[in-house]
Parts: structure tokens; C-alpha cells; sequence
């Protein structure tokens, strides 16, 4: 037997055991009429290779909410969508591994934040091999601010060729967002904060009182 | 040494009777005896009698002698070289300035501190739910200690983007006004999301 077969047979093998443990998970916290449908949707989902987490959280979040099961299984398979269309856009953009569930995952959550799928290939393409999430969602920041699409994506871009990586993407839309707040046109405040690339103030660090107040998770109420 | 008539002296011994003195004579045998009256009432003087009083006095237990020295004031000297005073005092100064570090939790380094503020005066209580709890209630408490209005919590994350939404009075689901950051959730509402960053401590 070859590598290859015993590994799609030990897949095979494992494939109803991870759906079962998934049913388990689900039951419970999601109403009971939703639970086959829903796991309809992960048994696909799986069977393509996309990552299921997210899937599993938006049940999760619509027995939560105390949504009604047909809108938690709708939007369990919105969810599903996005996550082929996140993987198909990175495949595009010349991704050569686009299984990697957190970039899949990333991107997905830009596309559900209303970024059109032609500006997330093109951020994709500026930063291939590396985490796209945060360079996305700087961009939604702007967007959100009503900054137009086009210039958000350059001063991204602007910023990834300064030499900016990962969540300092984040400082750079919350730099020119603050510029906004404080009267400076759309136009000014992107062209300011252009300038001060790469130097862009990194956001306040929390006051060491926050610090050690702050709590774990009991356990339990944390991710498995 | 003060003389004193001899007559006078012989009327003070008692040899003559003070009918035979003159009227001035008169005037200081009076005096004379104011004083030896005087001299009669004072309390004794010599160092003898005051042992004595000092001896006859009850002695204090160690308790009353401790209160006594605690209470009575005392003349104390420092002699300190400037230097060190300067140095007292920079220290003291830091002690007052430094904010001082409870015995908050060691961060890993892919954790991080979020931050959760709300505004919901007259609630009764507020919660975080969010995919860092699973959407599972009752794991993030918000805290009103000053009865303000003002919610607060502060949580150690995993780095990364989160989404949640504020629970008050376990029933109404709110999102976070201040969150600056939002996706549809998918049943007709927004979360909030949060990025957590590295807080290696």
C-alpha cells in the first residue's frame, strides 16, 4: 500500500468520527431543527477542504442570539460561500497553498465586511505568502470611513512597500482615521498620513492598571 | 552677713522682753519674725528631704514608665550626610510617581489585553460574548464599581481579530458603539470587532 492510499484511508476512516464530534459540539447549543442541516453544510465543507471553525462559531452565535433555526442554517451556508469564495479568490492571486485555514478564514472575514473580491485579489497579490487578514481589514477600516476603495488600497500598498507589516497595517487606517476626526478632509488625511510612512504612530499600549486587572477565561468558555 | 543689734538679738534669745525694745528696734524684731514664720511653712529644702520624698513616692510599673517616655518629649539628632537625604527623597518621590503593578497574569507571547467599555446606566449586568468565548454566555463579566454607568472588563486574548457583541441584563444584545470596527453578523445585526495585539510582558 502506498503513502497516498494509506493516508486517504486513514481520512476516510477519521471522516465520521470529526463529523460526529461536530454533531456533539452542536447539540445543545444550537436549536435541534437546525443540527442535520447544519451538518449537511460542515460535511461539505470539510469534503472541499475548507475550514469548518467559522461554521461551527456561526451556529453557535445564532443558538446564542436564540435565532430562528432556518436563519441560523442560512447563514451558516453564507458563511460557507464566502469561505469558497475567499479560497478560489487566493488561488487566483497565485497562492500556492490556499488551504491554510487562517488566510482562508481572513479573507473570508473581509469579503463579509464588504470588500468587493476585485480589491481583496489585488491586496493579496502585493503580499503573497503572507498574512493578508490585517492589510484587509486596515482597508475595510477605511472603507468604513468612507475613504474611496482605490485610494484605501494605495496607501495600503503604499505602506506594505514601506516595509509595514501585519497589524501595523491597522495603525495606518487608524492613523488617517483620526485625522478624519480631527476636521482634515478625506484627501488630506490620506495624503498626511502618506507622509509619514513608515513612522506611523503605533496605537496607546493599555494602562498597566487595565493590565493587571485583566482576567483569563475561565476554563470551559474558551475556543477548544 | 547681715548685723542684727544686740539687743535685738538677746529679745530674739528670749534673755529680754520686746517691751524694751525701740520702736525701730520694734519694726525689725516684727520682720525678723515674719520671716522666721515664712521659713517654718516652706517645704524642706535640702537634698536630704528630697530623697526622702523621693523614696517615700509609690515607683511606677514598666508599662506607666514606657507610656511616660513615649509621651514626654525627647531631643533626638540625625546627623545625615546631604546625599542621602537627596537620595530618601528620590525615592520616596518614585515611590509616589510609579503607578503600582497589581499581580496582574503573565502574557504569553501571542496574548493580549482587550479592553471592553460600555455605557448602559441603570443596567444590572452587562457580559462579552464573542468568538473568544464561543458565543458561550457568562464567561466575560463587565464591572460597574463606581455605579457610574460605566461598564468595564479587562481580558487576556489570543492575538488576533475577534467579534462580539455586549449582553445587558442577560437578554438584550447590543453592539458596541465604540467598537469602530463592524461586520454583519449574519442574522440582520452588526459585531463589533476587536484586534488583539502582543503584549509581552
Amino acid at each position: 500500500m502506498t503513502a497516498g492510499r494509506l493516508v486517504a484511508c486513514l481520512l476516510a476512516a477519521a471522516s465520521p468520527l470529526v463529523a460526529q464530534g461536530s454533531f456533539a459540539r452542536l447539540a445543545g447549543r444550537v436549536p435541534a431543527p437546525a443540527l442535520r442541516a447544519i451538518d449537511s453544510i460542515l460535511v461539505a465543507a470539510r469534503r472541499e477542504g475548507l475550514p469548518t471553525e467559522p461554521l461551527i462559531e456561526k451556529a453557535f452565535e445564532g443558538g446564542a442570539k436564540g435565532v430562528a433555526p432556518d436563519k441560523i442554517v442560512l447563514a451558516v451556508g453564507t458563511s460557507a460561500d464566502q469561505l469558497r469564495s475567499a479560497r478560489a479568490l487566493l488561488r487566483e492571486a497565485g497562492e500556492t497553498q490556499p488551504t491554510d485555514p487562517a488566510e482562508v478564514t481572513a479573507v473570508a472575514a473581509a469579503l463579509s465586511r464588504g470588500l468587493s473580491p476585485e480589491l481583496v485579489g489585488q491586496l493579496t497579490a502585493v503580499l503573497p505568502g503572507e498574512p493578508t487578514g490585517p492589510a484587509l481589514h486596515a482597508v475595510a477600516d477605511l472603507v468604513g470611513h468612507r475613504f474611496a476603495e482605490d485610494s484605501s488600497v494605495d496607501l495600503i500598498v503604499a505602506a506594505a512597500q514601506a516595509g509595514l507589516r501585519g497589524l501595523r497595517f491597522l495603525d495606518v487606517a487608524a492613523a488617517a482615521v483620526q485625522d478624519l476626526q480631527r476636521g482634515q478632509s478625506h484627501a488630506a488625511a490620506l495624503a498626511h498620513v502618506h507622509s509619514l510612512l513608515p513612522n506611523v504612530p503605533p496605537p496607546p499600549r493599555p494602562a498597566p492598571a487595565a493590565v493587571s486587572r485583566a482576567r483569563r477565561l475561565q476554563p470551559g468558555s474558551e475556543r477548544p | 552677713m547681715t548685723h542684727i543689734d544686740p539687743q535685738l538679738h538677746r529679745v530674739l534669745d528670749g534673755e529680754l522682753p520686746s517691751d524694751d525694745l525701740t520702736p525701730s528696734q520694734r519694726e525689725q524684731f516684727a520682720a525678723l519674725q515674719r520671716a522666721a514664720r515664712l521659713l517654718a511653712d516652706a517645704p524642706a529644702a535640702s537634698v536630704a528631704a528630697r530623697v526622702m520624698t523621693e523614696v517615700r513616692r509609690p515607683r511606677q510599673s514598666l508599662g506607666q514608665r514606657f507610656a511616660q517616655w513615649l509621651t514626654e518629649r525627647h531631643t533626638v539628632t540625625i546627623a545625615v550626610r546631604p546625599v542621602w537625604s537627596l537620595a530618601l527623597a528620590a525615592a520616596l518621590g518614585a515611590i509616589a510617581v510609579i503607578p503600582a503593578r497589581g499581580p496582574g497574569p503573565v502574557l504569553g507571547e501571542q496574548e493580549g489585553i482587550a479592553q471592553f467599555v460600555g455605557r448602559f446606566p441603570g443596567a444590572k449586568s452587562v457580559e462579552v460574548v464573542g468568538s473568544f468565548t464561543d458565543w458561550r454566555p457568562g464567561a466575560v463579566v463587565l464591572r460597574d464599581d463606581d455605579h457610574d454607568g460605566i461598564w468595564r472588563a479587562s481580558v487576556v486574548l489570543p492575538v488576533g481579530e475577534h467579534e462580539y457583541m455586549f449582553v445587558v441584563d442577560g437578554e438584550r444584545w447590543i453592539t458596541d458603539p465604540l467598537a469602530g470596527r463592524y461586520v454583519d453578523d449574519g442574522f440582520g445585526r452588526q459585531n463589533a470587532l476587536i484586534f488583539v495585539r502582543p503584549l509581552a510582558r
